[in-house]
């Protein structure tokens, strides 16, 4: 079994950087590393192939980055395809998936299409889905376990009241939420080989998408306006006179927490 | 080499991720309790698969060196580092020393000075009985040359003997200061051999010992001024008994009367302290210019004053000059190269230094607070210390240097 799995590489959230004030968007021109979101899908795809197939790649970055790709190599990723072109600047939800579903087309033969449920920079957590209709796959969304039988994939999907269990046919695009598996250390046997994996590098024109059709040009969300978070307000604090045991009790009964 | 490559630094946030995962929730116990470091270095080895590497180096450089004695054609000897890149050794070094430099020495002196003292001069069959549990820290390694009455004079004035008995050998003596010693599982112990003859004439061999053994005794940690997370104790032996095959290298035909065996190891200890020196420092850097950020006196960031920036720009600069040795030994690694033996003093000399220097430094700019427990300065400054005791005092390394100079 082969499995793809999209990663995008954002600015480290440790180092975030800042807006640009004139698009509004995100400044990428640092290193970008692996998004920690999907290397919960990298480590699900590498224990759902284990040892009899390969787990690809496929990520849409700028200047041909391949920082946070050679970290999911290193844990044991087979090989990469990378999409990195001038003309994507400014591109929006809709023409990332296209770009990351036409991508994914370079990838090889494969059963499954993972990816996170939302990025950790952008969060609007819709790409996967356009993939999958892009692609005119199967999606399922906030998988919290997957296994594969056969042609099929079986999903528990989480819901705010629990689970569902879901199966659909493969191939399929499952997104997965953050913190389901342990992200593996990549060992130092697999860093040394990251090095040597194969990136492969390709421009829009690779893909058959006009510039036109990407970017700025081709954007059909714009962000209008970005406002400051609000300030977080003061926590109540409740000195012990005794008594605030049940002060608590009451606080968070308010909250409908209890 | 000028910098860290991009693998050099996966390895290290890779590092960082575990360290912050598994040593920082133990440190406590690591470094104020009775908790011994091997478990979670053996999980560091299992985990980055550092155990399966020396396994397979070791089996390649055993299989080199078998055919070296069968007279087969071979190419050039492997390289004990994973890779044959040095930085792979010496990142984990960099990493736990900013926490617990304590773990590194345990470790080195298990994997480093013993599992060395057995490859650099045992016999293929004595590298292969101990050499790979060593390597992978399934068995913990002691070293033992220093003794009550003899450190830095340690061949001069050594008093543990070795006496012939028929086919085996009669240990005597007692051992201090010996980093593994309450724990070792195997113990490489260095002595004189005792044919009635003046003790500066003797041979100098060393014997391999397993823990048990019956006249052995390894009794409980010592208590110290820092290094916490590394046990350090006193080994006393009382006619234990081994044969032959215990003797490192089956051979009391030792070169040099035995005493440039020890020779080598210390050298490669010497490359260490470096690596151990450049993580402290970090580390010390680090956490000084936050507070020097953070810390209001008199209305202003203590960074603003000029005395604070002098210490700060001061331990930048001991940053990378240490650095720069360490990229040094990396690249001469790589080379297939080493330094002279005066040079790896320099190193070890200048890295010790530095970093008690700038790890005192960061207590005094951390004020009061610096020399609270609760702050990890005061423990680092602790730790620091001792480079430039153990591996041979800062003197002694500056007798070599000299030496060297002016021979
Ligand atoms: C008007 C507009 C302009 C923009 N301009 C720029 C710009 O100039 N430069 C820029 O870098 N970004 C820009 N963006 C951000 C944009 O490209 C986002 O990456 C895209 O909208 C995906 O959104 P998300 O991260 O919220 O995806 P989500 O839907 O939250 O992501 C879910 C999952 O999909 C996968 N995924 C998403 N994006 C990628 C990717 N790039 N590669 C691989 N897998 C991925 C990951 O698995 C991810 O966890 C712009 C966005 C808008 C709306
Ligand atoms: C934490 C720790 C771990 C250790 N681990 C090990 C271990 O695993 N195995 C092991 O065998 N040993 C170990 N040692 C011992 C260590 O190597 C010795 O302590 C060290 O070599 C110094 O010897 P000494 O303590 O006898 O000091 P001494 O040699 O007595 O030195 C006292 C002082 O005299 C100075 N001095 C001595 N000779 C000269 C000279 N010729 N010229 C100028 N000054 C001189 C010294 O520099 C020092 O300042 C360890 C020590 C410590 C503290």
């Amino acid at each position: 079994m082969n499995i793809v799995v999209c990663v995008k590489q954002i600015p480290d959230p440790a180092d975030p950087g800042a807006l640009d004030p004139e698009s509004k968007t995100l400044k990428r021109d640092g290193k970008l590393i692996l998004d920690e979101s999907d290397s919960y899908g990298v480590e699900m795809a590498l224990q759902l192939v284990g040892d009899s197939g390969e787990v690809t790649l496929v990520s849409m970055a700028p200047n041909g980055e391949v920082s946070g790709l050679r970290t999911a190599l290193a844990m044991g990723a087979a090989k990469a395809v990378l999409v990195s072109d001038d003309a994507l600047k400014g591109s929006d939800a809709l023409t990332t998936a296209k770009v990351l579903a036409a991508a994914i087309g370079k990838a090889g033969e494969y059963d499954l299409v993972l990816a996170a449920t939302e990025s950790s920079d952008g969060y609007t957590g819709v790409v996967p889905e356009q993939i999958a209709a892009v692609l005119g796959l199967p999606s399922v969304t906030f998988a919290k376990a997957v296994s594969v039988d056969g042609g099929t994939v079986k999903v528990d999907r989480q819901t705010e009241a629990g689970y569902d269990e879901v199966t659909c046919p493969l191939p399929a695009v499952v997104s997965v939420t953050a913190g389901v598996v342990e992200p593996r250390y990549p060992s130092f046997k697999g860093i040394m080989a990251a090095k040597s994996k194969p990136v492969d590098q390709l421009a829009l024109a690779d893909l058959g998408i006009e510039a036109a059709n990407a970017g700025w040009a081709g954007a059909g969300q714009e962000i209008v306006e970005v406002a400051a978070a609000a300030q977080r307000e003061a926590g109540e604090i409740i000195e012990d006179d005794g008594e605030a045991h049940a002060k608590i009790v009451d606080f968070l009964s308010n909250l409908k927490v209890i | 080499m000028y910098e860290w490559s991009d693998e050099h630094l996966m390895l290290q946030q890779a590092m960082r991720d575990f360290v912050a995962k598994e040593i920082l929730p133990i440190k406590e116990e690591l470094e104020h309790g009775d908790l011994p470091p091997y478990d979670v270095l053996r999980k560091l080895y299992s985990t980055f698969g550092m155990d399966e590497m020396a396994r397979s180096t070791f089996a390649k450089r055993i299989a080199h060196e078998k055919a070296v004695a069968a007279g087969e054609p071979v190419e050039e000897k492997p390289s004990r580092h994973g890779g044959g890149d040095a930085g792979y050794t010496l990142i984990p070094i960099i990493e736990l020393c900013r926490h617990c430099p304590g773990m590194v020495t345990a470790m080195g002196v298990s994997v480093g000075l013993t599992a060395s003292a057995i490859q650099a001069k045992g016999t293929i069959a004595q590298k292969e009985r101990w050499v790979p549990e060593l390597l992978t820290l399934e068995k913990v390694g002691a070293w033992a040359i220093t003794e009550p009455n003899s450190g830095s004079d340690a061949f001069g004035s050594m008093l543990s003997t070795a006496r012939r008995d028929g086919d085996e050998y009669v240990l005597n003596g007692s051992k201090t200061f010996i980093t593994n010693g309450p724990y070792a599982d195997t113990i490489v112990f260095i002595a004189k051999l005792d044919e009635g003859n003046d003790p500066k004439d003797r041979k100098v061999l060393s014997f391999v010992l397993d823990r048990g053994m019956p006249g052995l005794e390894q009794p409980k940690p010592l208590r110290k001024m820092g290094m916490h997370s590394s046990p350090t104790g006193e080994l006393f032996l009382t006619d234990v008994r081994v044969g032959r095959d215990r003797l490192i290298g089956e051979t009391e035909e030792v070169s040099k009367g035995g005493r440039d065996g020890a020779k080598a190891t210390f050298q490669q200890e010497r490359a260490g302290v470096a690596a151990m020196s450049l993580g402290i420092i970090e580390q010390c850097l680090e956490l000084c210019v936050q507070y020097a950020k953070e810390r209001v006196q008199f209305g202003q960031r203590i960074g603003d004053f000029q005395l604070i920036q002098q210490k700060l720009a001061k331990m930048e600069v001991a940053r990378m000059n240490v650095q720069n040795l360490v990229f040094r030994t990396i690249e001469l690694s790589r080379a297939g190269k080493s330094m002279t033996f005066a040079e790896a003093s320099a190193m070890k000399l200048y890295s010790a230094q530095v970093a008690t220097e700038v790890a005192l430094e960061a207590v005094q700019l951390h004020g009061g607070n610096g020399y609270m427990a609760e702050f990890q300065v005061e423990q680092l400054a602790r730790d620091a210390k001792v480079l430039q005791i153990y591996a041979g005092t800062d003197e002694i390394q500056t007798v070599a240097i000299a030496r060297a100079l002016l021979a």
